[in-house]
């Protein structure tokens, strides 16, 4: 991907641009050839609205109006709505990526590469997304190249597959040819369970847990009571919630990104404070907005952006797992560093975390790694809420794999997992009881007995039960 | 079996490039400066010989630059303290000036052995540093108020408390001076309240550089290995990580910034009662710029407690030997461009080798296209 758009120049071999032998020098040269790219990182000014960043790269003088109407017609033409004056600070990844989206369509490319485009979008959006993208290449004849390794989106999508692994074409299809299991077996050279056929087994695996787990307690281990949370401009984005999570069960908070999610993630450590309501650990009200006082109740929390709030990239791996115990690798304030390189490297081989050592930094490992950081750390400060936000956003087969196997053991130990995830499928696969949210509200919660795709869907949409 | 060696030789050939560059750099600065002190009609020989003599080689000199080399590590162990929390204290002159107001404040005031009284003078340097970050440290997590501003700007109100300070007997003023006396002056510290020097081989210095670079060498050793550096880190690099783990970002930028202060007010009461500036006693104008050149010095020791000590040395050579230009007859500001001179070549290198790093890349990619 990199190469098409200039960005890295390969070592030997051609490309062909409508037959013709091109170099693709810079990412200006990609332009001039009709290429255009949609990033899974975002490159956004955050401070400038919408149609202020769509215009980003123009040259010459820059016509509010124009690029407000084109982004207006744009966003009509493909079915990506979105308010051209809307600051990109405010706005959920979702549409975030639409900007990114009409960014790239605005420079009428016959290329388009999508980097693993729905990871951030919810099933509709991931819906009108392809069909737009349908529409682009049946009546404007633009290819699109969809970079993805999500199986469903890609036997429903596309109308050719090409998988790679470590920088490798393995294996060729014609979509129409193959089934998920070929190309799950392709993409991970190993046979993986697939989804699918494990959430049947999974629930009733899940419910013997349950039960063998928590004898005798009943109490919720945590519980948001009336909470509100109001934006300092005034908008309500956390209304009247009310929800409780058991010990041992994994509750799947269901809903379209943006409708609140974040605020509770946040909330439950510790980065905003309820302007109402309680919240309760065990039955004890904790105040969140002191520092740590999450985290000291028991909540542990894997972060959607871990960069952002998860770890620390310019400290070493040890520095990083530390974080929750900060005082036990420490005697009367000196770090012990002997017994922090001890249990670090425990947990390195414990979780398989492929790094150099204790001492790596940790902008040095892949996401993938850095994300088992996070996970070796929350899990091993004994919690009695782990809340998983977003967690396989990015991560390919092997590593969902993993992280789920890890949840499913976590619940099983007596853990209250708290499961916020803008996709269905892993809800589905994943969770007891599933509470969905629209605009900061319970809109609906029931078993996962009881849940199927439709019912969320309605609710996800703000009908209520 | 061949990848080691060729590994080896690749480390090697960089540290060689490293190493040019800075050597080149210098070199530079050097030719540069050379050509500046042509320019103003001297020779440049003898102007170098001139720094060298008053810094280090004529006898009794390099227990002086010692002296001057006290107070700037002072003021950039300090400077490093804040920056590794991330806030960016350069109000290290005004801190400085306080620090020195409230030791010689205490220093004829308080009764006692002279020992005791020195530990006192020296205390009441670090509270007044520390008071005067501590104004903008409080400013910046009460009211949100931008601490290089505030830092900044405290500065000049230090200096003109001080010289407030200097007019008023019952302040700062030698009760012996009249008003309308031109030299405003404080009383000279009683000799036993002074800090004892050492001799050595015909040079003296303070024994505060002592105390100095264990300061040093603790503060670094604290930064890389205790809680509390370790804390300090955190919040520097990730304020929500530092809030979700319990570390407070208010309380550790206070405690930062008041650290912070406190060295440039100790760097003050080391100055008061050293005897290497204005001969115990406090003047107008008595911070001499030491906590504008103590921030350089932070500068090119890129935030490293070690290098505080080598750097503080060489730029307290510059101050010291600019002394002895007077006697070539020429204007001793042009150590000040020579010392802007050594501060570019020290940073150059860095910047040059990340600029290179990237073009050497990119056009490796493109003699492949």
């Amino acid at each position: 991907m990199k190469m098409l758009i200039g960005l890295v120049v390969p070592d030997s071999g051609s490309i062909f641009v409508d037959g013709a032998s091109v170099r693709i020098a810079d990412p200006v040269a990609a332009a001039s050839l009709g290429i255009g790219m949609v990033h899974q990182h975002f490159s956004l000014v955050e401070a400038l609205t919408v149609w202020e960043n769509v215009a980003l790269g123009d040259s010459g003088r820059l016509s509010q109006t124009g690029v407000r109407n084109a982004v207006g017609e744009l966003s009509e033409r493909y079915g990506l709505r979105i308010d051209p004056d809307a600051r990109v600070a405010d706005l959920p990844v979702g549409l975030r990526q639409r900007v990114e989206i009409l960014k790239c369509l605005r420079r009428e490319p016959d290329i388009l590469i999508f980097d693993e485009p729905t990871s951030v979008l919810t099933p509709e959006e991931s819906e009108d997304l392809f069909h737009s993208l349908r529409g682009v290449v049946e009546q404007e004849g633009r290819s699109v190249a969809l970079v993805s390794h999500k199986l469903t989106e890609m036997l429903e999508v596309t109308d050719r597959v090409t998988i790679m692994r470590n920088g490798l074409v393995v294996d060729r299809y014609m979509t129409a040819d193959a089934d998920a299991g070929m190309l799950a077996r392709a993409m991970v050279g190993r046979d993986v369970r697939l989804r699918s056929t494990e959430v049947s087994e999974a629930i009733p695996d899940m419910h013997a847990g349950d039960d063998g787990a928590t004898p005798g307690v009943d109490g919720p281990v945590l519980e948001f009571r009336k909470i509100e949370v109001r934006e300092p401009g005034g908008s309500m984005e956390l209304d009247d919630l009310t929800f409780s999570l058991k010990p041992g069960e994994i509750l799947g908070l269901a809903g379209v990104e943006g409708n609140g999610q974040r605020v509770i993630a946040d909330l439950l450590s510790g980065l905003r404070r309820p302007s109402s309501g309680e919240i309760l650990v065990d039955g004890v009200e904790v105040d969140v907005s002191q520092a740590g006082a999450a985290l000291r109740a028991g909540i542990a929390v894997i972060p959607e952006d871990r960069h952002d709030s998860g770890i620390v990239l310019e400290m070493s791996v040890a520095e990083n797992l530390m974080l929750s115990d900060q005082s036990g690798m420490a005697t009367r304030g000196i770090i012990n560093g002997a017994a922090l390189a001890v249990a670090a490297s425990d947990l390195i081989d414990r979780f398989s975390i492929m790094c150099t050592g204790p001492d790596a930094l940790m902008w040095t490992l892949s996401g993938g790694n850095q994300q088992r950081v996070v996970l070796a750390r929350e899990i091993t400060a004994d919690p009695a809420v782990l809340v998983a936000a977003q967690p396989t956003r990015g991560l390919d087969v092997g590593a969902i794999e993993y992280m789920t196997d890890q949840l499913r053991r976590v619940a099983r130990s007596g853990v209250g997992i708290l499961l916020i995830s803008s996709e269905l499928d892993e809800i589905l696969e994943l969770a007891d009881r599933i509470v969905v949210v629209f605009m900061g509200q319970v809109t609906g919660e029931m078993a996962r007995s009881e849940a199927n795709r439709e019912k969320i869907g309605r609710l996800m949409g703000g009908d209520l039960l | 079996m061949s990848a080691q060696p060729t590994a080896e030789r690749g480390a090697r050939s960089r540290l060689m490039e490293v190493v040019l560059l800075y050597a080149g750099c210098a070199l530079g600065a050097l030719v540069i400066s050379g050509l500046i002190v042509e320019a103003v009609g001297a020779d440049w020989s003898t102007v170098g010989g001139a720094l060298l003599n008053g810094s280090v080689l004529k006898p009794g000199r390099w227990g002086g630059t010692i002296g001057v080399t006290i107070p700037l590590a002072m003021v950039a162990i300090g400077t490093i303290i804040s920056t590794k929390v991330g806030l960016v204290n350069i109000g290290q002159e005004g801190q400085l000036l306080v620090g020195a107001a409230f030791a010689t404040y205490f220093s004829t005031r308080v009764p006692g052995p002279g020992p005791f009284v020195l530990i006192v003078v020296l205390a009441a340097g670090v509270v007044g540093g520390a008071l005067w970050s501590g104004l903008a440290g409080g400013l910046r997590y009460w009211r949100k108020v931008p601490e290089v501003l505030t830092t900044l700007l405290l500065v000049s109100v230090a200096s003109n408390l001080v010289g407030y300070g200097l007019k008023h007997h019952w302040l700062l003023l030698d009760a012996e001076a009249k008003l309308g006396n031109r030299n405003l002056v404080s009383e000279q510290l009683p000799p036993d309240t002074r800090l004892p020097r050492i001799t050595m081989w015909g040079n003296d210095f303070p024994i505060s550089a002592v105390l100095a670079v264990c300061l040093v060498l603790l503060v670094g050793w604290m930064l890389s290995r205790t809680l509390w550096g370790y804390r300090l880190t955190v919040v520097g690099h990730n304020r929500k990580v530092a809030r979700r783990f319990g570390i407070s970002e208010s309380a550790q930028g206070m405690i930062a910034m008041l650290a912070s202060g406190g060295f440039a007010g100790l760097a003050g009461a080391f100055m008061l009662t050293g005897g290497d500036f204005a001969n115990y006693r406090m003047v107008s104008g008595f911070s001499v710029s030491i906590g504008w050149v103590g921030l350089l010095v932070a500068l090119v020791a890129n935030n490293r407690a070690l290098a505080v000590i080598p750097m503080a040395f060489v730029f307290a050579s510059l101050r010291t030997g600019s002394g002895f230009l007077a006697s070539t007859g020429i204007e001793r500001r042009v150590t000040d461009v020579v010392q802007g001179l050594i501060v570019l070549a020290l940073l150059l290198p860095p910047a040059i080798m990340f600029i290179g790093e990237r073009r050497r890349a990119l056009a490796a990619a493109r003699s492949r296209v």
